[in-house]
């Protein structure tokens, strides 16, 4: 469980926000949902432990981020994934080189295992076929969902998307719902930083709860019998993961 | 994540930037390697210098061939000395003739008038003022000896002259060893930098950034290690082809056998941990330019 006592940002000279209380269970998807400019990176790079907050504490399975041990944050941040709202591409670099990349970061992975994984968890996505097509030529919602098949190759237990479910587009919503309930349902945690929650998902989400300028909606995920708890989600669950969210 | 599989990060993440890298450093290492071993084996111009200096000792007449040989034996053992060969009063008159040639009356008046004599090389490292000293003043307190020619006059000089080559030759090695260096913080920069956003991917995801440079530092070093083992293995065998193949050379340089002399080997090693350690050295330099 992520939770985040009192948290406060100051920047640019002002108070972003202050006080913000914020709990997200496990094995749930969450959408925190604020406005342009609100601080919404910040607060995932806060909960991801990668910015100290300057005023509260973030709280990971009853261990301060911040103020414990720098194993225990460090043993965090590598159950981590994190797909963020912008990217600095290399010229050259391939979405391959993506998956390496991340492989490496889960402390690697032999060559014919990373294919097969690359292979499936890309046309999870919709891109089938594309690890070999460079990352300055993708459209934004390819890049975006390249990314995020590139961050569950590793597994992580907890998953950070900045902007995902608008970048991804349209046309790729329900397949990221499906993704998302399907990586909650096997004990993950899911957090979304948006700007808007798509109407099908609103619905089914409910209210939410304010927090700060954040207005935060946990996405119901259904109990599917014979679910077993897992790493992450491998190729051969795609189609299960693609249920609709409604 | 284990340090093991980070070893060969720069591989994984920049093979052609890798393999472009090493392409450059196998022919500057290899001649970096040959350099060395030429100077190891010639010592700068000492080699050279003490092909060409003898001194000669001068024997009185009549000095039996025996004695005359008896003595040269003893002055070879002179720690400076590398050879004394004593000369016979005719294989002296042999070689006054050859040298200036149609002298032949100067012996018609009474018998050979060249004394025989000992010819006395030193080796390389001990051509000194203070060891050609020694054996002069041995071979001045021997009754026998008529007569020692070691060119005192001349040698502060010649030594002077030694001294310039040989600081120069070095001089020449450690500008290139510096060129060498700087075209691997160079190359390590290069990568590193392009590399960054590699790094902050992995930083971000709870791999500390100390751990990569350190994994980095170590893969280039062990890298660099093996090719210049490489390389060094590649020109000894070159050299050693060379002066198999051109014997006139081992008066400049050395004898082949010499390349696997403790000190050659030490020096070789030497190289070894020196061109590691600036591998290493670049790359943690290369790692500090990336996270600016």
């Amino acid at each position: 469980m992520i939770e985040g006592f009192r948290l406060g940002v100051f920047s640019r000279g002002t108070t972003l926000w202050d006080g913000v209380d914020l709990a997200f269970g496990d094995g749930s998807a969450w959408v925190v949902l604020g406005p342009a400019s609100s601080g919404k990176t910040i607060l995932l790079s806060v909960l991801r432990g990668e910015r100290q907050p300057d005023a509260g504490d973030v709280v990971v399975s009853g261990e301060s981020l911040f103020r414990g041990s720098r194993s225990a944050a460090r043993s965090f941040r590598a159950s981590c994934g994190h797909v963020p709202d912008r990217f600095a591409d290399a010229p050259g670099q391939t979405v391959g080189d993506l998956f390496r990349l991340s492989a490496l970061a889960g402390g690697g992975m032999k060559g014919k295992e990373l294919r097969e994984r690359q292979e499936g968890l890309l046309s999870m996505v919709g891109l089938a076929a594309a690890g070999g097509w460079k990352l300055a030529t993708l459209s934004t919602s390819e890049r975006v969902r390249a990314a995020l098949a590139a961050e569950l190759l590793r597994g992580p237990r907890f998953l950070f998307c900045d902007g995902v479910v608008a970048g991804a587009g349209n046309t790729h919503r329900e397949m990221l719902a499906g993704l998302f309930r399907a990586l909650a349902r096997e004990g993950n945690t899911i957090i979304l930083a948006e700007r808007q929650m798509p109407e099908r998902w609103a619905t089914a989400a409910g209210e939410g709860a304010p927090a700060g300028p954040f207005r935060v909606y946990r996405i119901p995920v259904p109990a599917v019998s014979g679910g077993g708890a897992g790493a992450g989600p491998g190729p051969e669950d795609a189609p299960d993961r693609k249920e609709a969210l409604t | 994540m284990s340090g093991k599989s980070l070893l060969g990060i720069d591989w994984r993440l920049a093979r052609g930037s890798v393999l472009r890298d090493s392409l450059l450093r196998i022919p500057l290492l290899a001649l970096a390697a040959f350099a060395l071993l030429g100077l190891l084996l010639s010592g700068g111009a000492n080699r050279f210098l003490a092909s060409r200096y003898a001194i000669t000792a001068v024997l009185r007449t009549p000095v039996p061939p025996g004695e005359g040989e008896g003595l040269a034996r003893k002055v070879a053992d002179l720690p400076p000395v590398r050879s004394a060969v004593y000369k016979h009063p005719e294989a002296a008159w042999k070689e006054f003739l050859l040298a200036y040639p149609g002298l032949d009356s100067l012996r018609g008046s009474g018998g050979n008038p060249i004394p025989g004599y000992i010819e006395i090389r030193l080796r390389p490292e001990r051509l000194t003022a203070a060891d050609v000293a020694r054996v002069t003043s041995v071979l001045r307190a021997v009754g026998s000896v008529e007569k020692v020619l070691a060119g005192e006059e001349q040698l502060p000089r010649l030594l002077r002259v030694r001294r310039f080559a040989n600081i120069l030759s070095w001089g020449v090695f450690g500008a290139f060893a510096a060129l060498l260096s700087l075209v691997f913080l160079f190359q390590e920069r290069a990568r590193a930098v392009a590399l960054a956003p590699d790094f902050a991917f992995l930083a971000e995801r709870g791999i500390p950034p100390g751990r990569v440079a350190a994994c980095r530092a170590a893969g280039a070093a062990i890298s660099v290690l093996l090719l210049s083992t490489l390389c060094v293995l590649l020109s000894g065998a070159v050299l050693r082809g060379i002066l198999i193949r051109y014997p006139s050379l081992e008066s400049l340089i050395g004898s082949p056998d010499d390349l696997l002399l403790l000190q050659t080997l030490s020096g070789l090693a030497a190289f070894l941990l020196c061109a590691t350690g600036i591998a290493a050295a670049s790359s943690l330099l290369g790692f500090r330019a990336s996270r600016k």
